[in-house]
């Protein structure tokens, strides 16, 4: 007796946007083992938050939240996909105090997404107006911060005006990287994606 | 570094459902109790977990020496005063206790690593989402899993490449632009090919999922995590 089963393939646009999502999540993966060390007493700048920025440009608020949540998911599975190489639930929650900082990419690549497309479906990155992209990624950082300091205050019991002021240094580079990324998508870096 | 190791240890035969359960468990009675009695109890289980891994806690603190280091900053900070008396102890003391109820979460993370391989968790992400998000979540992390050290060396090569050429001496704001925009291109075009490939073998929602098993032995483990979860619910 010949048996039948279905077989629901799945369609071209969504392959396209998952297989995004997948190389954006290993591409946010391999950004955060990369770091330059600047001189004197300045933070390394890390290259990490590029990973959100394109993920919620690129792909939108739901395959952006896709790829970003791939990336923890990896992590807490065991692969050294978090800042030098570490893995786990526990890096998660506690990291160096940071475990809010990832859960914040998260929730930012869906808030850059929302705003710069404003549906679930994305549009293509050309035809975001520079001013879309500069609120949708100002949001972005805000909301890794809001999430990030006091998750922060909360795992080290610091108060959170001294959570703040901790990571107060690191606010300049990530408004560095946010310029970086928008001059990047106006250099038509991105043109067709 | 924490890694899978193959082993036939207590901790390597349980399912990674239960297993996943109980580290979220101990996570949330660990953060919702920060007093003393539960940080030696939450501790006390975590080494139990350690030892069911057949893990030594000296080897675990080692692999977590640089989070433990900039964890034990908190305190420091925390009781630093801008006048006199410079430093205070209350403020530093619960900032310890704040700080002392994570390591057993990292412990138990420790001993959820080594015994679970990434392709359980993934297996176990696939059965617990139902429908098309955990297969989207599930067959994600495989190909993450198995992309990540390619477009790691992707980078590395780029920054190599952007060093040789005396880049070094460029400006911070064109180094990362080039690093950026290079690394990103080389992406989106292994996204391209991954895309063709998968549409060429008729990617489908039908799952194959890897084998997993629940036995006897996890009942007891889940109803562990079943409880540490709910503990914040009773008054203990």
């Amino acid at each position: 007796m010949a048996t039948e089963q279905s077989v629901d393939l799945v369609d071209d646009d969504t392959v396209g946007l998952f297989t995004k999502a997948v190389l954006l999540a290993a591409l946010t993966a391999a950004l955060a083992q990369i770091s330059i060390p600047l001189p004197g007493p300045l933070v390394p700048f890390s290259l990490q938050p590029f990973g959100m920025f394109f993920a919620g440009l690129v792909l939108g608020p739901l395959w952006g939240g896709v790829a970003l949540l791939l990336y923890i998911l990896v992590g807490i599975a065991g692969a050294p996909v978090f800042s030098n190489a570490n893995a786990g639930l526990g890096y998660v929650i506690a990291g160096q105090g940071t475990g809010g900082f990832l859960v914040g990419f998260l929730v930012g690549a869906v808030v850059a997404g929302a705003i710069a497309h404003r549906s679930i479906a994305p549009k293509p990155v050309a035809a975001l107006s520079v001013p879309v992209q500069v609120v949708a990624l100002t949001a972005a950082v805000l909301v890794v911060y809001a999430i990030g300091i006091p998750w922060m205050s909360f795992v080290t019991g610091l108060p959170l005006t001294r959570a703040a002021t901790v990571m107060a240094p690191y606010i300049p580079p990530d408004l560095l990287k946010l310029g970086i990324a928008i001059a990047i998508v106006q250099g038509g870096y991105l043109a067709g994606r | 570094m924490l890694s899978y190791r193959p082993g036939s240890t207590l901790a390597h035969r349980l399912d990674p459902r239960s297993k996943l359960l109980v580290q979220f468990g101990l996570a949330i009675a660990a953060v919702a109790h920060p007093t003393l009695p539960w940080l030696v109890g939450t501790t006390a289980f975590a080494l139990g977990t350690l030892a069911a891994a057949r893990l030594s806690p000296l080897a675990v603190l080692r692999s977590y020496r640089v989070v433990l280091a900039v964890l034990a900053l908190a305190p420091v900070v925390a009781g630093v005063a801008l006048g006199p008396p410079w430093f205070r102890v209350d403020p530093a003391l619960r900032s310890a206790l704040h700080v002392g109820r994570i390591l057993p979460v990292l412990l138990v993370s420790a001993a959820y690593l080594t015994s679970t391989p990434v392709r359980d968790t993934r297996a176990a992400v696939q059965r617990l989402i139902p429908g098309k998000p955990g297969q989207i979540l599930g067959i994600g992390m495989a190909l993450v899993v198995r992309l990540f050290p390619l477009v790691l060396a992707d980078v590395r090569e780029v920054r190599d490449a952007i060093h040789a050429r005396g880049g070094e001496a460029r400006p911070l704001r064109d180094r990362v632009r080039l690093l950026a925009v290079r690394s990103l291109e080389r992406t989106l075009d292994r996204s391209d090919r991954l895309s063709v490939a998968l549409r060429a073998r008729c990617f489908a929602w039908n799952p194959t999922l890897p084998p997993l098993s629940f036995d006897r032995r996890d009942y007891p483990v889940l109803a562990v995590g079943i409880a540490l979860s709910v503990s914040p619910l009773v008054p203990v």
